[in-house]
């Protein structure tokens, strides 16, 4: 398991949230070092995406504690909040705004001063792609576009933490290999990421740490050579020195039995 | 075993298992919005609403139908075309004014399924006819029906027909309006466009002012008169003035005239409903909005018009006037309530008995009507945020300084519609006096606040999703509505109260500190209500978020 040195970019005890009579996640407890690419994953409906409202402020828990860089996070932590750079699921776009002025508006939320929102936004906007299509209105833009400058709005204040819900989804193949490294940039500069995908060979790429979620509860959580090890020694089939890919460790700990039982849809047989 | 049916017409067997699914899933979606208590009460504000409307139908069809009637018995047919134009723009103008507080379903996203055209157009009309305005307009139809038949029980088929169509061709022509409204604001050229020819009927209704106040003289009477003929001849070629015809006509056994106006009726009845045919056709086939300016457009607008300024005040007022210049359905809630001004004042200049301070009277109640077009921005000020309601509370700016900006820009905007509004009263009615002038003042002082205090309340405990792109197919909140609508009449009764009384005793002065004093308290309280609003939205965020980011 994870051992953090020094304090912890993001902490949580015990993380707990219910829905009713559903827990969505449950007493989660985590401990990501700053300047950590740790990537979170789970099937769907894991609680994945409801852990990452926890942790940005969105939704309150149930149960249980978060720290971003040493102090308790609440919704009402403003300043912390000046630290944090979000996507989140919906990408909280302003669909009647251009996309240079929904930076500018962010940049200002963000309290940024006047010439460096102009500047970043004008930086961002090139660095994205989007300079081009400054006059379109946001709620025009294709979906991969949107993700574009959701993630341009999470970064123009230069967060200390990132917190990426899904960002490449949409994202084509030439956009996709500039954001992966410009966020092994800000890595390198010390910046946390915070990142939930589906695909686990980005996962695979940039992350350093992976922790997988299932079923509202963590099961595993470390390096990812930690998690290849505890995987390779459980599974009976696999040669010493096998090196398991991310898929095959994520199946063996949360996909194993769907893959296992080979179902067939009546009408498509 | 194969289990799909075959596809076809408009009443195939798949057509008619796509009804009877969709019957369901609008069963199942009621059924489901009242597992919550907010959605329970939504349900019980919609059947006082409904009711409401209900009332306001049968009187109106009661209004009607009388009117017929005297039509029918005293032979004057020209007054049945008069009723039958008042219907059709009722008809035609409540669901505008209705578009943004009555729950649609949007049937656009029935185009993923293997739904036939005949199928969509069908439902399309289907919902029509469930529409507020569809059945205000039926019963008023009804009503005129009765009060023709009770008079001229002989023609009641031939009534019945012309009323029928009539009643047709307005169903057609309002969902016509509304799905190429909808069409046009899809793109934000043809958006400012309209936009644009909005802003100009507004101000062109400025110079009807000067147009009616020439009548006095016996030439401009006469020019007027000849005028009045010149617009009877084309209206008779008109829906209404041809359902009115067609029925006239019957009554003097003319029947093939009769028949020749149904025919045209009928013709514009096919047309109404082509043009209706022809945007949902392209509606069907998917048409692409896309929209893409050349790179010497996007050159000649960069840096264009930017407010100065920085912070997130500046931040959020530049953003919400940025959004207000691109949402018609916003822009027309705050410009419409200017004609209904024009026709206040003008009812308070043809009554003279009305006293001195009948035109002060009358401002007071234009101002608290104008504030009727604000109630969606002031009841439900994070409404338009959409998704983006999610940045609001991810950015350090707290919420209460979003509001704080909203509650500033749409006070401005609100104070520049109180102006036009004192200068379009002021040239029907004369200046006020300036104690009424300070009087009225007062009361906005005192009005302003309130409206701010329960608005920012009602926005963060019932808010609803605004869709600017939309003039209708929106989904508003009946409870909001309904009690905003309560506390809207309670300011402006206090304001007409107070003004009345201190008039009665011959003392208007005194309403001005009796003004100043409750605008004082309701400052306290507006002001208290936004040092909450942090804490109360922090508590409130999963609703407002689950509400204003779905994506339904």
């Amino acid at each position: 398991m994870l051992a953090a040195m020094g304090t912890a970019a993001i902490q949580t005890h015990g993380l707990t949230r219910n829905f009713g009579a559903l827990t969505a996640v449950q007493d989660v407890t985590l401990s990501i070092a700053p300047g950590q690419f740790f990537g979170f994953l789970g099937p769907n409906g894991a609680g994945k995406s409801t852990t990452i409202k926890m942790l940005t402020g969105l939704l309150e828990p149930s149960a249980g504690s978060i720290e971003i860089l040493g102090q308790p996070f609440t919704a009402g932590s403003l300043e912390l909040k000046r630290q944090i750079g979000v996507v989140p699921e919906g990408m909280a776009l302003l669909g009647r705004l251009t996309a240079p002025e929904y930076l500018r508006f962010v940049g200002r939320m963000y309290c940024l001063d006047k010439d460096t929102t102009n500047r970043r936004t004008e930086e961002l906007l090139e660095f994205m792609q989007l300079a081009n299509e400054s006059r379109k209105l946001v709620t025009d833009f294709s979906h991969g576009m949107q993700k574009k400058l959701a993630l341009a709005a999470a970064v123009i204040h230069g967060p200390k933490v990132l917190f990426l819900d899904e960002p490449f989804e949409g994202v084509d193949a030439i956009a996709a290999g500039m954001l992966k490294s410009m966020l092994q940039g800000m890595i390198s500069r010390g910046a946390t990421i915070f990142l939930t995908t589906h695909v686990l060979e980005i996962v695979e790429r940039l992350c350093s740490h992976v922790a997988i979620i299932s079923q509202g509860r963590l099961v595993a959580n470390g390096s990812l050579e930690e998690l290849r090890a505890g995987v390779a020694s459980s599974l009976p089939g696999t040669e010493s020195g096998q090196r398991l890919t991310l898929e095959e460790i994520f199946l063996s700990i949360v996909g194993a039995g769907a893959v296992e039982t080979q179902q067939e849809l009546s009408w498509l047989s | 075993m194969a289990v799909l049916i075959e596809s076809g017409s408009t009443f195939s067997r798949m057509s008619r298992a796509q009804y009877r699914a969709l019957a369901a899933v609008r069963w199942s979606m009621f059924k489901n919005s009242l597992r919550s208590t907010q959605g329970a009460i939504e349900f019980g504000a919609s059947s006082v609403a409904f009711i409401i409307y209900g009332l306001m139908g049968l009187g109106l069809a009661v209004g009607l139908g009388a009117g017929a009637f005297g039509a029918a018995v005293n032979d004057e047919w020209s007054m049945l075309s008069l009723i039958l134009w008042v219907l059709f723009v009722i008809w035609q103008v409540v669901p505008v004014a209705l578009a943004s507080v009555q729950a649609q379903f949007d049937l656009e996203g029935l185009l993923r399924f293997p739904v036939g055209f005949g199928a969509y157009f069908l439902l399309h009309l289907i919902f029509g006819f469930i529409d507020v305005s569809t059945i205000i307009g039926a019963l008023c139809c009804l009503g005129v029906w009765i009060g023709i038949v009770a008079a001229r029980p002989s023609i009641f088929a031939w009534s019945a027909f012309s009323l029928g169509a009539f009643a047709l061709f307005n169903v057609f022509l309002v969902r016509a309006i509304f799905a190429w409204i909808d069409r046009w604001l899809a793109q934000r050229r043809t958006r400012e466009i309209v936009s644009v020819v909005f802003f100009l009927a507004l101000l062109g209704l400025q110079f009807l002012n000067p147009a009616f106040r020439g009548q006095s003289t016996s030439h401009a009477r006469h020019v007027t008169a000849n005028e009045l003929k010149t617009v009877d001849s084309i209206q008779r070629w008109l829906p209404p003035g041809l359902a009115a015809s067609a029925i006239s006509k019957s009554a003097d056994h003319a029947v093939d005239k009769s028949a020749e106006s149904l025919s045209v009726l009928g013709l514009y009845m096919l047309a109404a409903g082509g043009v209706l045919a022809l945007r949902l056709r392209a509606e069907y086939r998917g048409e692409n909005l896309g929209y893409a300016p050349s790179r010497k457009t996007e050159m000649r607008h960069r840096g264009r018009w930017l407010i100065d300024g920085s912070g997130p005040i500046a931040a959020v007022i530049e953003k919400e006037l940025r959004t207000l210049m691109r949402a018609l359905p916003l822009l027309y809630g705050i410009g419409a309530p200017l004609l209904m001004v024009f026709i206040f004042s003008g009812l308070y200049r043809s009554t003279g008995s009305m006293g001195v301070h009948a035109a002060p009277m009358a401002l007071l109640i234009s101002l608290g009507y104008a504030l009727v077009g604000f109630t969606q921005i002031f009841y439900n000020n994070l409404g338009a945020e959409g998704p983006g309601i999610q940045l609001l509370f991810l950015s350090p700016t707290p919420i209460r300084t979003v509001i704080l900006a909203k509650n500033l820009f749409y006070g401005v905007l609100y104070l520049v519609d109180a102006a036009l509004v004192y200068v379009l009263a002021s040239m029907r009615l004369g200046k006020p006096t300036p104690i009424a002038l300070a009087s009225t003042a007062a009361w906005l002082l005192f009005s302003l606040p309130v409206h701010f205090a329960a608005g920012n309340a009602f926005s963060l405990y019932m808010p609803y999703r605004i869709r600017l792109g939309r003039i209708g197919r929106q989904r508003g909140s009946q409870t909001s509505n309904v009690l905003s609508m309560l506390i809207q009449v309670g300011v402006l009764g206090v304001g007409a109260g107070v003004f009345a009384l201190c008039a009665w005793f011959d003392r208007l002065w005194i309403s001005v500190p009796i003004f100043l004093v409750l605008a004082v308290v309701a400052i306290i309280i507006w002001l208290r209500v936004l040092r909450l609003s942090d804490s109360l939205a922090n508590r409130l965020r999963e609703n407002l978020i689950t509400t204003l980011a779905k994506t339904e």
